[in-house]
């Protein structure tokens, strides 16, 4: 009896231990993705790597690469995967397509639990934390300077070099840019009789003739100018009329200078004339009110062109993009993508090929052609199939918009404690904006924060 | 001698917990461990860690954004657990009676409590949107919509009012078995010396249900002080830190690759958890 009862209890431990461990991995909190061992690339490799002649000082053991991307649907990675394949045969790619929200969770997660992906896509706004943290492999010593056989400062705009420089050493390969134009329904404007605005002024009273009320009377609730209060829209104001955001050598908030100040009050003037839509981050995207019309002009960069034309397609023909109206001079964000290897990546090598690979021309060009978005290499930007007539945008070429916007764009600073301070700065913008505190001491408080984060 | 002969014994029970006591062990005590140890470095999981003592204690005690996410948390609780555990109450006392449909509403109101937080949270988020129903239906009587979430004397109360409509099916099913559980006859007694409903809630069913009451305030409120799910999904701790919580302010930190002032804001939370709970049950434990 006493037997059978333990051999029962045995039994039931087994499955109860079998059931938790289950139970377990799916309510513990999910680490990255681990990369799957490598496996028996030697079954494809011995025939296939004696025709693909690869260049002797390349090892060409076969190795597994874990490649991470945000793109989502549209990505400009997966297509080329298969033509890497082709190129590299002893480098297997396992392809993990995550969302841009999750992504900086994940990375993080995988960087300090040594799980990482050998490459993954990173937001630019991503690289001072990363960076600073020392997450990042430095790739100025991974190339030797060079970028499939061409110096790496040849291939980019003095802008973008800048951008993917930390502490003097490149730590991302720019793969997309983001900077802002002003996207607006022309039809509108041709109908009311409004020219195109070119400063500040003039966007103010152009979004005043534009808004309407779709009841006849009351508040206007239709054709409205979207009001963000993020950094990369306050930046896009601050930066027109001069400004910067921190202090030259990056020790002292520098964004709540008069620059800064106007850069708050002419969003919050346009709100207050009733002709803006407060449209915080939390809404997600602006597709829902494009659609309907609530939205008619708005500042975003290259992206929105593919989320329009997906998102909204019923008002093609009718929008058009122009540089946003400043002040003393043109000015914007820039950002993007950057492709970066962390240092804890298994198989770095092979990595480097593979981003290599993704900066050739007719991969840089899929960027514009899936995501709609902006590649970020010169010899890209240059490329027809970006400069042609675009029929969404009624036969403007919308993308010799954002190259001028490149031109006189600037990245946020690249400090460790960026991520405290884009939040302080977000916070002070929605207590101005919503009439919590006046711009000033908003901004005020925000710089004190901004300081205190910097000091430690 | 006594000893084998009582293990041997029990040692059927020993392999059954074994199990769960392992993966106990593995998953909490270890990390625990390993944490607290985390709490006295500065750590950002690629440099090794640097010993600093109780500074990250001290920092994030003094930080006005995590005293910012405490406060909001305690509203939260003192908001969540006023409602929730009295609208189970009430909806338990409501579903006492020999109702033949008990099981329906039962399943009905224990639904939400099934169901995914972050997907209960997701559709209260398009509820509250500007163009949502229930501005439409505030439209409808000629009021006009109100910014729930993105309004800062409001974004609060929203996610609250999500919370208790998620959580207060499992203080139903919990008050209904214990309603279930107190003797008939002692109502019978009391209709003998004349008492009213009101006087039976008081002196016989509020009685009786203690122990349930002290359980569901002890879990509800710890549960409650971990409040994050929401939040993430409906706020993201805005507008202007208006819902940030303690748990958000730890997953900021992990964000940021502070790993030791996240491990430092669990054992703050765990530290509260362990003396207020406490202070409950001995407050229980008095009263009889």
């Amino acid at each position: 009896m006493i037997r059978a009862r333990r051999l029962a209890a045995i039994a039931a431990a087994m499955a109860i231990l079998v059931g938790a461990c289950g139970g377990a991995a799916t309510t513990a909190p999910s680490p990255a993705p681990s990369a799957p061992p490598a496996t028996d690339q030697a079954s494809a490799a011995p025939s296939e790597a004696a025709s693909a002649s690869p260049a002797p000082s390349i090892d060409t053991t076969p190795v597994t690469i874990t490649v991470w991307d945000y793109y989502g649907e549209s990505t400009p990675v997966k297509p080329a995967l298969a033509g890497f394949q082709k190129e590299y045969p002893w480098i297997t790619v396992d392809y993990q397509a995550l969302d841009w929200d999750s992504m900086n969770q994940k990375f993080t997660v995988g960087v300090s639990s040594g799980e990482a992906p050998d490459v993954a896509t990173l937001d630019m706004t991503w690289i001072p934390t990363l960076a600073a943290n020392g997450a990042l492999e430095d790739l100025t010593a991974m190339s030797g300077g060079q970028l499939n056989g061409k110096p790496i400062a040849d291939q980019y705009t003095k802008g973008a070099l800048d951008a993917m420089t930390f502490g003097g050493t490149f730590v991302t390969m720019l793969f997309d840019f983001d900077t802002y134009a002003l996207y607006y329904r022309a039809d509108l404007l041709e109908k009311k009789g409004i020219a195109v605005p070119t400063t500040w002024d003039e966007l103010r009273a152009a979004a005043k003739k534009l808004a309407e009320s779709s009841k006849g009377s009351g508040k206007p609730d239709r054709y409205l100018y979207a009001i963000r209060p993020n950094t990369f829209h306050f930046s896009q104001f601050l930066f027109e009329d001069g400004g910067t955001i921190l202090n030259a050598d990056n020790s002292k908030a520098a964004f709540n200078s008069d620059a800064g100040v106007a850069a708050v009050d002419i969003q919050k003037a346009i709100l207050d004339d009733g002709s803006g839509l407060y449209w915080p981050d939390a809404n997600n995207d602006l597709t829902p009110a494009i659609t309907s019309g609530q939205v008619a002009m708005f500042s975003d960069g290259p992206y929105y062109m593919g989320l329009l034309k997906t998102g909204v397609p019923a008002q093609a023909g009718k929008w058009k993009i122009a540089l946003n109206p400043s002040v003393k001079q043109p000015g914007s964000y820039l950002g993007g993508t950057g492709l970066g290897i962390p240092v804890q990546a298994k198989h770095k090598d092979a990595a480097w090929l593979f981003i290599q690979y993704m900066l050739r021309p007719e991969q840089q060009v899929g960027v514009f052609t899936y995501a709609g978005a902006a590649p970020a290499t010169t010899a890209a930007l240059e490329s027809p199939e970006l400069t042609k007539a675009d029929p969404y945008f009624g036969g403007q070429s919308p993308f010799k918009v954002f190259l001028d916007t490149m031109a006189t764009s600037s990245h946020f600073p690249y400090v460790g404690a960026w991520s405290e301070i884009d939040t302080f700065i977000t916070e002070s913008l929605q207590s101005a904006l919503l009439g919590k505190a006046t711009a000033k001491a908003a901004l005020d408080d925000a710089a004190s924060q901004t300081d205190a984060a910097l000091a430690k | 001698m006594t000893w084998r002969r009582r293990f041997r014994g029990a040692s059927a029970g020993y392999l059954l917990i074994a199990p769960a006591l392992a993966a106990t062990v593995l998953f909490l005590v270890i990390p625990m461990v390993i944490s607290a140890y985390w709490s006295l470095t500065h750590y950002n999981g690629i440099k090794p860690p640097e010993f600093v003592g109780l500074q990250n204690y001290l920092d994030v005690l003094g930080n006005a954004r995590f005293q910012k996410a405490f406060e909001n948390t305690i509203a939260f609780v003192i908001l969540g657990m006023g409602i929730g555990p009295a609208l189970g109450l009430g909806s338990a006392l409501l579903l006492d009676r020999a109702l033949r449909l008990r099981g329906l509403f039962r399943s009905a109101f224990f639904l939400p409590t099934m169901t995914s937080l972050v997907v209960v949270a997701t559709i209260w988020k398009f509820l509250y949107s500007d163009a949502g129903i229930i501005n439409a239906v505030l439209g409808l009587f000629g009021l006009p919509g109100v910014n729930w979430l993105s309004d800062t004397t409001t974004a609060l109360p929203a996610v609250v009012v999500t919370s208790i409509w998620q959580g207060f099916g499992f203080e139903t099913v919990v008050f209904l078995a214990a309603l279930q559980s107190i003797p008939r006859n002692y109502y019978e007694a009391a209709s003998i010396d004349g008492a009213g409903r009101w006087a039976k809630f008081r002196w016989v069913t509020l009685p009786g249900l203690r122990p349930t009451i002290l359980f569901v305030y002890v879990i509800g409120i710890i549960g409650s002080f971990q409040t994050y799910d929401q939040i993430f999904v409906m706020t993201n701790g805005g507008p202007i830190q208006a819902t940030r919580t303690i748990v958000f302010d730890l997953v900021d930190r992990f964000n940021r690759l502070d790993l030791g002032g996240a491990s430092a804001v669990a054992y703050i939370l765990v530290v509260f958890l362990a003396v207020l709970s406490y202070v409950q049950l001995r407050i229980g434990e008095e009263r009889d």
